[in-house]
């Protein structure tokens, strides 16, 4: 049986006296791509904040190998290996490409990162390598503002995949791809669940999801309504109902 | 004429320093302070005092200048730390306005309203650095070894931290960055530069009151490092020359009466930060910022 390095039990949050998150449980098994399907405003973003530290749940726990993590802050969930993108992605716009995946490698806050010249040196090859895999490597000192939208949107993997972290959470990270880059990040994904990366991945597109995932766990309203494999979840008529706005009351 | 020209070229290597220092803060930690006029005057009054109490040594002045407004600088990096944007731009200014007020209430350490006078002409080491040349070049030498440190800091991974942390808080945090630790040490650093900057301000006025410390002059360092470009190393520098020369400048205009230069300035002042902002909002050396 996998391991299960992450997952959340009984978690909620609710914003006012909207439940944006109910009683939910979630594993993320190792080398696993879980999808988080839903329709907008199902809480599938706000599971990603709730786990990564951006905001705090009002009761349950995210366990991490085991170790519950609740109430640590952002930068230290990430320094244990739990890496995320954003729907908006966020890259640090007003810097190269190779100084925004340069930065996501140097946690320390001092006027210098510990390890001398051989830690700098691994971190320059992770970064060489993750432009390598992403194909930026010709655009390595292009601001990240400058870049083409696809582009930006393998930038933000990059620093994600050059973080070596093995948790990796990703909001809608094809959408707006074309078909050429959609395979591209296909691939990407394929070879980081090879080498033992587990990913949980927000995704609107079906196909993408149909492509990727080996479980989906489906979101309305904030609450889990079903969990499995993807042809079980994709071909539940209510599901879909409620997926493309029809079952609901 | 040339005592003119040192004078100005000295006033221009102090603000020179308070700009870059500013710079910290705004162009690469994205931290908008309007209260840096306030650690300009920490460290302004805490020189003066080393000066007028114990020995006029610039070296030291400057030393115990920075680290007054470096330490103090914590009230700067508390608010920093809970609030952005528009909200701590108003935070500074809270500070901004009580620090005048401390300023011209303390008169035991600042001499209140009528300022600190008398302070001596300023020696390094025993060198006598009285002669106005002398003083310039040491201020030059200063601003030099600030802006090569300040450009190896930025092109390292501390400035990588802050520029993220300014470009987006949220995605550095998720990259592991400790964003509190960051802001408070950028905070720190710039704050103690503008000490540093306060002191020798002090040296060459040998007279400081709360006047050179007011919301007037952070708004008019912010004009400096906006104009010339936030977060570039030579921008803030530009800034610094167009907006102390232009007073300078307009004075030779024949047409101008001197009893209209201050009208004139202030017209051209805004002007060009209106203009500027519309062209060229990056400053002049600045490049654009994210594509929308």
């Amino acid at each position: 049986m996998a391991t299960i390095p992450l997952s959340v039990r009984g978690l909620d949050k609710r914003f006012g006296g909207i439940a944006a998150v109910q009683q939910v449980d979630l594993d993320l098994r190792e080398g696993v791509t879980t999808a988080l399907v839903g329709p907008n405003g199902a809480g599938k973003t706000t599971l990603f904040n709730l786990i990564t530290g951006n905001i705090p749940p009002d009761a349950g726990q995210v366990l991490l190998d085991g170790k519950p993590i609740r109430g640590l802050p952002p930068h230290r969930i990430a320094r244990l290996g739990v890496a995320r993108s954003f729907q908006d992605l966020r890259l640090f716009g007003r810097m190269s490409v190779r100084d925004n995946i340069r930065a996501a490698l140097e946690h320390d806050a001092w006027f210098w990162q510990p390890g001398g010249r051989s830690a700098k040196l691994a971190r320059e090859r992770a970064v060489d390598s993750a432009l390598d895999r992403t194909g930026l490597t010709e655009l390595a000192e292009a601001r990240a503002a400058d870049l083409a939208y696809a582009e930006r949107k393998f930038l933000s993997v990059a620093r994600i995949l050059a973080t070596g972290s093995r948790i990796w959470l990703l909001d809608e990270p094809a959408s707006g791809l074309d078909p050429h880059s959609r395979a591209r990040f296909v691939q990407l994904v394929r070879e980081a669940v090879a080498d033992g990366v587990t990913i949980c991945l927000i995704e609107h597109n079906l196909d993408i999801v149909t492509e990727l995932a080996d479980r989906i766990a489906f979101l309305d309203r904030g609450a889990k309504l079903a969990e499995g494999e993807p042809q079980e979840i994709l071909r539940d008529p209510e599901l879909i109902g409620i997926y493309f706005g029809e079952g609901r009351a | 004429m040339t005592a003119y020209l040192v004078n100005l070229a000295t006033l221009a290597t102090i603000f020179g320093l308070l700009a870059a220092s500013l710079n910290l803060l705004i162009g690469y930690a994205g931290i908008f302070s309007m209260a840096h006029a306030v650690f300009f005057g920490l460290g302004a009054y805490a020189g003066a005092q080393v000066a007028l109490q114990l020995v006029p040594d610039v070296l030291l002045a400057c030393l115990v200048g920075g680290l007054v407004a470096g330490v103090l600088s914590l009230c700067l990096a508390l608010p920093a730390l809970r609030v952005r944007g528009e909200y701590f731009v108003a935070a500074s200014l809270g500070l901004q306005m009580m620090a005048v007020t401390v300023f011209s209430e303390a008169g035991a350490v600042t001499g209140g309203h009528g300022g600190l006078v008398g302070i001596p002409p300023a020696s390094l080491l025993g060198l006598d650095l009285s002669n106005p040349r002398f003083f310039l070049l040491a201020c030059v030498i200063l601003l030099v070894l600030v802006l090569l440190a300040i450009r190896g800091l930025m092109h390292g991974s501390f400035g990588r931290g802050l520029m993220a942390i300014r470009d987006s808080e949220s995605a550095a945090e998720a990259f592991g960055k400790d964003v509190r630790a960051l802001k408070t040490l950028a905070v720190a650093l710039g704050c103690a530069l503008a000490g540093v900057a306060g002191a020798l301000f002090a040296f060459y006025m040998a007279f400081i009151n709360v006047e050179s410390f007011t919301l007037e002059q952070s708004i008019v360092l912010v004009a400096m490092v906006a104009i010339g470009g936030a977060g570039t190393l030579l921008g803030p520098l530009l800034g610094v020359l167009l907006l102390l020369l232009l007073p300078a400048g307009l004075s030779f205009l024949p047409f101008i009466p001197a009893t209209q230069i201050g009208t004139a300035q202030q017209l051209i002042y805004g002007l060009a930060m209106t203009l500027l902002m519309i062209f060229r909002p990056a400053g002049i050396v600045g490049q654009a910022g994210e594509r929308r």
